[in-house]
This record gives C-alpha cells, structure tokens and sequence, in this order.
C-alpha cells in the first residue's frame, strides 16, 4: 500500500489480507447454519461454483501479472501509468476493463500490484468504469434493449469512465 | 541490469495472490449468501412505478445484486415488459456491474478507504447520469 509520501515501496512482507474478514464470513455462515441450515448449504455451494468459475480466470491473471513484472521494469510502468503518462495510458485502460473478464474483485491484486509500481489511481478508476460493458454479453443486450440503446449506452459509459478518472484526479489534488 | 528469471517473477506474483486468499474467499463467500437470499425476485418486486423513485431504486437494488450480469438484462428486460421506466431498468443494469456493496470491504482493504469512498461515490453519480442521458437521448432520436 502506498504511504502518504507518495512513495511506492516495492517489497512489503507477507500478511494474509482479510485476515478479519473471512473470519467474519465464516461467522456468518455459522449463524446462518444454525438459524437457517438450508440458505447456508445453498450458499456455501453457490459459492463453491463461483469459486470453480474464478480459478481459472484468476490462475490467467497471476500469468498476465507476472509476464507484466517480467516485460515491464517497475520504472517503464511508472512510465507508462504513472503520473507522467499521456492518453495512451487512458485508452489503454479503458481497452483492458473493455476486454477484462470475470467478476470486479479478482482484478484487485493485479491492480495494486501496478498501483505499488507508480499507476495512477485515476487509471483505475477508468478501468473499473469501461468494466461495465461487458462485450461477450452486448449481443444479449442488443436482444433485450435494442441495438440503439446498446450503442447509445456503450458510448456514455465510455465517456463516463474518462470523466470519473479526471473528476477523481480532480478530487486528489484539491486534498 | 540483468532481468530476473520469469519463474522466480511468477512465483512473486504467485506469493501475492496467495495473501490475498483469504480476502477473495470472504467475498465470494458473501456472493454466495447473497445470490441465495437476495433473488431477482425480491429485487424485481422492489420497483412500483414512479420513474424517480425507481431510478434510485434501481441502482441501489443493482449495488447489492451479485452474479452474472446476464441476470441483470433478464430482469430489466421483464422490468420493462411490467411498465417499470427506462430510466430504473438503465441504472439497474449499470449498477450491476459497477458497484459492489459486497466487495466494499475488499475494496477499502486493497486500495483504502478514501480512494473506494471517491471511486463508489463517482461510480454511482455516473450510474444515474449515464442512465438519465441515454434515456433522453434514445427519447430525443426517436
């Protein structure tokens, strides 16, 4: 994580994150066994599945992760999506959470890892932004809504997700 | 500066993701409790038909859903079919994907409090917006 100085340390050590949050999961669930035992079997196996679901896609993000450590020097990520970057680093963040799959959270380590490397936060939020058009779904959407609808609302999310990363840089510099 | 080898890159990258374990587990574990208790279901029965109202509704029922987003054009679709406005049924769908009631604790633990804070703030500010000026401007065309 970050310190207020701004800088980026590069090696912290191993901690477990979450490490009140799963127990406070799993609390729940103990409730929820032994008020309604039915709800928690179905939502302990809901969450098996998602969990099977998300495996492969997370096992392809740790590759994509390291292969960007490996290619990429911490100093040509600060370079690329760091304070410096110009429009190359907005489009690029706007193409990967167009095409980025899978449910919002698993992308979380692979963003704080570039984070620590020096990008900026404003390219995260672009990034979760372009998320929510999700393209193995837009002919789904074209069935449900139309093609004019789809498109229409495709180009606000777009310009809205480079509004929200300048609004957001807008915010951290007033601080 | 030589480059490290990339096995010893992945097994950083490996070890990383590995602290993070238990955070994901968390979280898909509230997915799992609240796609079994909180059905399209109760979701669609939260809309009744005043277009303000049910814009905010919308996105706010869209915050706390989880799952595919498949479910969220299903649900809109058959929302629209019961009169529900454009406007509700847009920022529910938006809202879906976007923000993330459940993850808010991962999200604050990963990236802090003040930059989940902005980016859920502005997240949901566009949710409305976007939903609002696709309606007007599918209106407007038409």
């Amino acid at each position: 994580m970050r310190d207020g100085s701004g800088h980026h340390p590069a090696e912290k050590p191993f901690a477990f994150r979450g490490r009140f949050f799963l127990p406070l999961v799993i609390a729940v669930y103990g409730v929820l066994f032994l008020t309604r035992p039915a709800t928690a079997r179905a939502a302990l196996l809901k969450s098996g599945t998602i969990l099977l679901k998300i495996i492969p896609i997370l096992m392809v993000i740790i590759l994509f992760t390291a292969a960007i450590n490996y290619f990429l020097q911490p100093r040509r990520i600060v370079r690329h999506l760091g304070r410096e970057s110009g429009m190359k680093a907005w489009v690029l963040s706007l193409f990967a959470g167009l095409i980025s799959h899978g449910p919002m959270y698993i992308w979380f380590p692979l963003l704080e890892e570039l984070r620590n490397h020096g990008m900026r936060d404003a390219l995260i939020v672009v990034f979760f932004a372009a998320r929510t058009i999700k393209i193995p779904l837009l002919p789904m959407m074209v069935d449900y809504f139309g093609w004019r609808f789809t498109l229409i609302l495709s180009i606000y999310i777009l310009v809205g997700a480079i509004i929200q990363g300048y609004l957001l840089e807008i915010f951290q510099q007033r601080r | 500066m030589g480059r490290p080898p990339f096995f010893a890159v992945l097994k950083k990258s490996g070890i990383a993701f590995a602290a993070m374990v238990p955070l994901l587990l968390g979280v898909v574990g509230l997915v799992g409790i609240f796609q079994v208790t909180v059905t399209p279901e109760i979701l669609a029965s939260l809309f009744g038909g005043n277009p303000l109202a049910d814009t905010l509704t919308g996105t706010l029922a869209g915050a706390v859903a989880a799952g595919n987003p498949l479910i969220s054009y299903i649900l809109g679709g058959e929302l629209l079919r019961r009169g529900i406005s454009l406007f509700a049924v847009t920022a529910f769908i938006l809202s879906w994907v976007s923000l993330g009631v459940i993850q808010l604790p991962a999200e604050v633990e990963i990236f802090g409090g003040r930059f989940t804070l902005y980016r859920n703030l502005l997240s949901l500010i566009f949710t409305i917006v976007t939903a609002l000026a696709t309606t007007f401007t599918l209106l407007l065309l038409s």
